[in-house]
């Protein structure tokens, strides 16, 4: 890897006070859950750090994962993290196309084999040779097998990569599957969320930057700061949920009021993620705060849980074609036992006796 | 918000102000500072008011401009400051309550002395070779 | 698929079809059994047998004089128990709900506070009535696993409920899981079991009441 100016003589020659730099490490002190008095050490790391290169594919995606780290930087430092870190391969954003665009992404894996971070978003197909979703002719899971092989950790982003997503919603046309079902090797790092909240990127790329692992993980590979608590426990309207005062309907009182929405279907108790926080559009509100449930959407398999408007206290209930056949099987076997009983309890009929 | 709402938004705002006294306490006696990461918690907006509020305001007010701007105001407790610091688009990236003198952002990083120290010496030998040029 | 997705899925589909199937076996079953002809004079009018039929599902709850003094305990235990978990489950808001969600039909809930205190006594007086059952000779040598089973897979679904309403000892969504499952699991048992009295007591009480009022018995 060549060596390269830090990031905080970059900082310095674009005009940034160590001032905005600690300024900004404050911020991700807050974002990703340490204690703000660490601030200053991550504000010191950071200014040492040297470049990392990120290599970002897209795979089975609606690029909304893109669209929303994209639309989240604030304009200078995030934007000059992305900037060090140098994107050197993401084909949405990135100027070349085609061959030289191919050409660029060997250059980059070449120049920092065994270093980079590659960055996925969107599932993989597996089925019929994973046909359904090509770059340049070749199939998203020989990409990914071949690019994470050289890969020091694979950020699996949004929950399309991290668990499959949409496309693998039932009933999964394309075989769909997530980077964690092909990639057993190499450190993952989920980010789940359809889409995921920007800050959770931004947070998880600096701590890797200022030191150098990656943040603590859940069992489902889920960087802890960020996705440790359910929605339910982080949420403002929680008050509502402990008295009893829920909304029945989208338009009523208790919709109004701003009281849970545990009746109308929210999965915050089961989800975990950190919008109930961080929110969205820095800050703005979230589905809950805006009057809809959560619909879980940084979990697994979150499409086929049923609807999103049935709550926990509910689920799917048998169709009345099943619980007709169910009572008719179930009258059949009482009139055979009742007729079985009949047929032991008739006492033989006496012989007539012959009398003379 | 109804009553029984902001009886909860109490209850949490008299907590905070609980370990705010606290860790008060710990900076006089030992001279410790420390701050409370206000997003980290889940307060609805009436409860920060609420809070802000409850805190009041001092003499002292400082804007920042580093990469966005920044208001670090000492509330009616000296020691005790609210800052809140804002992204180049004006989105809040940071709430804290800093128990501490100063807050440590507002003191110049010695990197940051040593660059204007050189971008001075500059400034100051063109100075001295203007003056000496109009002797 | 996790367990909560099993236990508000398949698992509920499975308990439901269990549950259908064998309520109306033993419904039919009971009522295509061959009935005694009745060849005596009814001393009762038909409202006069209907009337004893329904004073009999009552009367039967309240124990002769002569036996209260020895079952007395028994049956407060029982009436806390009884009371206790009807309130519990027609009372408790996300019971109203699940109802709501089926049929249509929704209440007003009780507060979670009476509620949680209703559990209390419901799950003490459980335990209580186990106690009895083991400790009491006859009751020992009466008891059958039908009737631990029974006790069982309705005392899980008590504790479960309260621990998911405290949200405590384990997640949530681990917590809902493990209740909705042992709700399953009383469904699949009742038809089978003991339990069935649950469904049955109203019919036989008020079928013999019928009776006893056509033969000019006490009801």
């Amino acid at each position: 890897m060549v060596e390269s100016e830090t990031l905080g003589e970059t900082l310095q020659r674009r005009g940034f006070s160590r001032r905005s730099l600690l300024k900004f490490a404050i911020a991700m002190t807050s974002s990703l859950a340490l204690p703000p008095s660490v601030a200053p050490l991550m504000a010191a790391n950071l200014a040492r750090a040297r470049r990392r290169s990120v290599i970002w594919l897209s795979f089975q995606e609606c690029t909304g994962c893109l669209e929303t780290l994209l639309r989240s930087s604030s304009p200078t430092i995030d934007a000059l993290i992305f900037d060090f870190i140098s994107l050197d391969y993401q084909e949405a954003l990135m100027a070349a196309a085609g061959t030289a665009a191919e050409r660029t992404l060997r250059e980059a894996v070449a120049a920092n084999k065994g270093e980079y971070l590659l960055a996925i978003d969107g599932s993989i197909p597996t089925k019929d040779g994973g046909v359904y979703s090509l770059t340049g002719g070749r199939s998203n899971h020989d990409m990914l097998m071949e690019f994470a092989a050289d890969a020091k950790a694979v950020l699996a982003i949004g929950t399309c990569a991290a668990y499959g997503g949409i496309p693998k919603a039932f009933p999964n046309p394309t075989g769909a599957v997530g980077v964690e079902d092909l990639v057993t090797d190499k450190p993952i790092v989920n980010i789940p969320g359809c889409p995921p909240v920007p800050e959770v990127l931004s947070g998880v790329l600096v701590h890797f930057i200022s030191f150098g692992k990656l943040p603590d993980l859940d069992d489902r590979k889920r960087p802890l700061a960020y996705f440790g608590t359910t929605i339910h426990d982080q949420c403002y309207r929680r008050p509502f949920y402990d008295q009893g005062k829920f909304a029945k309907s989208f338009d009523d009182e208790g919709a109004r009021q701003g009281w849970c929405l545990f009746e109308l279907g929210c999965k915050g108790p089961i989800t975990h993620n950190a919008c109930a926080s961080l929110k969205w559009n820095g800050g703005t509100s979230f589905p809950i705060e805006s009057g809809h449930g959560c619909i879980g959407c940084s979990e697994p398999d979150f499409w086929d849980k049923g609807s999103f408007y049935t709550s926990l206290a509910g689920g799917s209930a048998t169709g009345w074609r099943n619980a007709g056949l169910a009572a008719a099987v179930g009258i059949a076997s009482g009139a055979a036992a009742a007729l079985s009983s009949k047929l032991r309890a008739e006492p033989a009929k006496p012989r007539p006796e012959n009398k003379p | 918000m109804t009553d029984l709402a902001s009886l909860a938004d109490d209850g949490l705002v008299d907590a905070l102000l609980m370990e705010v006294a606290a860790m008060l306490g710990r900076l006089v006696d030992k001279g410790e500072t420390a701050s409370i990461d206000l997003r980290g918690l889940p307060l609805s907006f009436s409860c920060i008011a609420n809070l802000e509020q409850r805190l009041g305001r001092g003499e002292i007010l400082v804007q920042l401009d580093a990469a966005g701007r920044s208001e670090l105001r000492e509330t009616a407790f000296p020691g005790v400051w609210w800052t809140q610091h804002c992204d180049e688009a004006g989105r809040v990236i940071a709430m804290l309550i800093e128990v501490n003198t100063i807050p440590d952002i507002l003191r110049a990083d010695p990197i940051d002395m040593a660059a204007s120290l050189r971008r001075l010496a500059g400034v100051t030998h063109h100075a001295a070779f203007r003056q000496a040029s109009h002797a | 698929m996790t367990l909560l997705d099993f236990a508000r899925g398949i698992g509920l589909q499975i308990a439901m079809l269990v549950l259908i199937v064998g309520l109306c076996w033993r419904f039919s079953a009971i009522l295509l059994l061959r009935q005694r002809p009745q060849l005596a004079l009814s001393r009762a009018s038909l409202l006069g047998q209907i009337a004893g039929g329904a004073a009999m599902i009552f009367s039967r709850s309240v124990p002769r004089r002569s036996f209260r003094r020895r079952i007395g305990i028994s049956i407060l235990l029982s009436t806390i128990f009884h009371v206790g978990l009807f309130t519990i489950i027609f009372g408790g808001a996300p019971h109203i709900l699940v109802i709501h969600q089926l049929i249509g039909l929704s209440w007003t809930n009780l507060p979670k506070g009476v509620v949680v205190i209703i559990s209390g006594l419901t799950l003490a007086a459980m335990i209580a009535m186990l106690i009895r059952r083991i400790v009491h000779p006859v009751m020992r040598l009466l008891s059958t696993a039908d009737d631990y089973l029974t006790w069982l897979f309705v005392f899980l679904p008590v504790v479960t409920g309260i621990l998911l309403s405290g949200e405590t000892i384990a997640g949530y969504e681990t917590l809902l899981a493990l209740h909705i499952l042992s709700v399953e699991m009383m469904m699949i048992w009742l038809p089978f079991g003991k339990l069935m009295h649950g469904v049955l007591v109203i019919a036989s009480r008020g079928t013999m009441g019928f009776n006893f009022a056509r033969k000019g018995a006490a009801t």
